[in-house]
């Protein structure tokens, strides 16, 4: 199996003005290293403001990186300058989280999916129309709405819209991101059945994040585990959910609400807050709220190491 | 058995829905009666009521109403409502220049500093705030005495003292609709900048725009007003304003050769005012019904 998506030692950083010419530095991704085979789907979740959105932008060069490499299907994603990076655009698309301000409310359903056609030219004029009415069908829209305005659907029909638009230029590569989180659970699984039918018939490798465990169950290969910028635990879907190796997963999967009784025994509660993100603690980030913490863990930062084949997780305990 | 409705539902555009609210607020459509009414006298009043109105026809500053003469004659003679016909297309002419060139350099300046940040934005902003201090009426009657009193360098001069609010209304929405997951999705797909900034944001930034360029229009007739009332304007050219000004030495005699004018200078900008609001309301999609 080829990896599709190589990412390596990627970090995106924001500069945090405090006052005449201090600048602080915000390392929101810090770091992080992921392949994504072709065909496949990898995860990554973790709580608000671990970095995984700003991970997955930062790979699609939606926010500026500050360092690393990320080889798409073979190029060098991040060297691209200007009219390169605009053409590899097609190579990779985006799902936004929210179907209300991800589509321009002044544009019809049919000008929105046919945009990325229209600007990066991947198809001849005449065969763009086309191409449209097809992406609805495909996405289970009627062609009568094509000429609708974004505010005249519903969340879930925005959602097939924003999903008929990534689909427009045949990119490789999809990032969804938190692509359901803001729909009702009985649109989020139609939306859910139609990302894996799209995948399997179309061959697409998605780059999913999300923070609802039970989503990524469903739509996953492989899964990666951010806390505060940094993938703490890497893994094959089973291995992650059968034998979670660091305490922050752990604590993650033991939060997931589970009908089946039996399942649902201990809870490992994590206290308190994820540390100033500006002000990172020495060793293991996860340290101050770990409930197996040792002085050990306060000196170094743990690195990714593997316990299998199929699984690697920062943690000097594991 | 219940009927479903299966007939296609027809694409309402927000514009057209935005000219629905506006067509339902009273006072809004009033205004704009009104304001067509006064556009459509400046346009054809020439024709209807012809006569030049820099001739003197009878003695000065007759009340109201003598010699058939309606809004009776001015400091020399000469038929006020004429006067006030012609001034309507002067005044009108100018608010409007006035507000264009407001909203084109506003535009330019807040759109490239809410787009691009960093230091075009440090550097666009200083030069806002540079204007913005500038004692409008002072820094106009400078342009104006510096460059002579003709209409186009009065409408320049106002346009010159007026765009700084449009400048940071524009720049306060771009910096907002900039972070909205479609101007990213836009990004994503490809699009180049400048069609960023005038086909995805601006368009979605006009509506506060569009408000704030309506109700400029009336305060550019208030400060062309202003600045012939002090003198500064072309003697050769009749706008209200001008009317007011050669008559002010004669307010104790002949007040209504003030108040005519005055009360049209009022209807006017009350007029955009109402057409203003209701664009606002109506634009406003937080007020708009669903």
């Amino acid at each position: 199996m080829s990896a599709l998506l190589d990412v390596e030692n990627l970090s995106i950083r924001f500069p945090i003005k405090r006052g005449w010419g201090k600048t602080s530095w915000l390392y929101a991704v810090d770091d992080v290293s992921f392949q994504v085979n072709r065909g496949e789907t990898l995860s990554i979740v973790g709580e608000s403001g671990s970095g995984k959105t700003t991970a997955a932008l930062g790979v699609a060069r939606l926010v500026p990186n500050s360092g690393g490499k990320v080889d798409l299907a073979g190029e060098d994603f991040l060297a691209l300058e200007a009219e390169d990076l605009r053409k590899a655009r097609a190579k990779v698309q985006v799902i936004f989280q929210d179907p209300y301000s991800s589509l321009n409310p002044r544009l019809r359903a049919e000008a929105i999916v046919r945009e990325p056609m229209d600007s990066i030219g991947t198809l001849p004029v005449a065969e763009r129309a086309g191409r449209v009415a097809e992406l609805f069908e495909q996405v289970g829209l009627r062609p009568e709405q094509m000429k609708l305005f974004p505010h005249q659907f519903s969340g879930g029909q925005r959602q097939r819209i924003g999903i008929a638009r990534a689909l427009a230029t045949n990119p490789e590569l999809i990032i969804c991101d938190e692509a359901v989180s803001a729909l009702d659970v009985a649109v989020q699984a139609q939306i859910l059945n139609l990302l894996r039918r799209l995948q399997r018939d179309l061959g697409l490798t998605y780059l999913f994040i999300s923070h609802d465990l039970g989503v990524v169950q469903h739509m996953s290969d492989h899964i990666a585990v951010m806390y505060m910028g940094k993938i703490v635990e890497y893994a094959d879907r089973l291995s992650l959910f059968n034998d979670p190796r660091h305490p922050y997963t752990k604590a993650l999967l033991s939060a997931v609400p589970s009908v089946d009784q039996s399942r649902n025994v201990d809870r490992l509660l994590i206290p308190g807050d994820p540390p100033d993100p500006l002000n990172p603690p020495e060793g293991c980030r996860f340290a101050s709220r770990c409930p197996f913490v040792e002085d050990a863990c306060r000196v170094d930062q743990p690195q990714l190491n593997a316990v299998t084949d199929q699984h690697k997780v920062a943690c000097i305990k594991a | 058995m219940t009927q479903i409705d299966d007939t296609p539902a027809k694409a309402r555009s927000p514009f057209s829905e935005a000219f629905e609210m506006f067509r339902r607020n009273h006072a809004a459509v009033i205004g704009l009666v009104i304001l067509l009414t006064i556009i459509i006298i400046a346009l054809i009043g020439p024709m209807l009521y012809p006569g030049d109105p820099f001739d003197m026809v009878w003695v000065p500053l007759s009340p109201p109403g003598e010699e058939g003469y309606l809004f009776g004659t001015d400091y020399l003679g000469r038929d006020m409502l004429s006067l006030l016909i012609h001034g309507a297309k002067v005044s009108l002419t100018v608010g409007v220049s006035a507000a264009f060139v407001t909203v084109i350099i506003g535009i330019t300046v807040g759109a490239l500093a809410g787009f691009y940040r960093g230091w075009v934005e440090e550097a666009l902003m200083r030069l806002t705030e540079f204007f913005q201090v500038l004692p409008t009426l002072l820094f106009s009657m400078v342009i104006v005495s510096l460059f002579g009193a003709s209409l186009p360098m009065i409408t320049l001069a106002i346009g010159l003292v007026s765009w700084p609010a449009v400048a940071r209304i524009t720049r306060a929405e771009f910096m907002r609709i900039r972070e909205l997951e479609y101007v990213t999705a836009a990004r994503a797909g490809g699009v180049k900048n400048n069609k960023l900034i005038f086909s995805v944001i601006l368009p979605n930034a006009l509506p506060p725009i569009i408000v704030q360029a309506a109700l400029m229009v009336g305060s550019a007739i208030l400060f062309e007003a202003g600045l012939s009332f002090l003198g500064l304007t072309d003697p050769n050219v009749a706008s209200w304003g001008q009317i007011i000004g050669s008559n002010r030495e004669y307010i104790l005699d002949a007040s209504f050769a003030v108040t005519v004018p005055g009360v049209a200078i009022f209807i006017t900008v009350m007029a955009i005012s109402l057409v203003g609001d209701g664009l606002n309301d109506a634009l406003n999609p937080k007020l708009r019904q669903r």
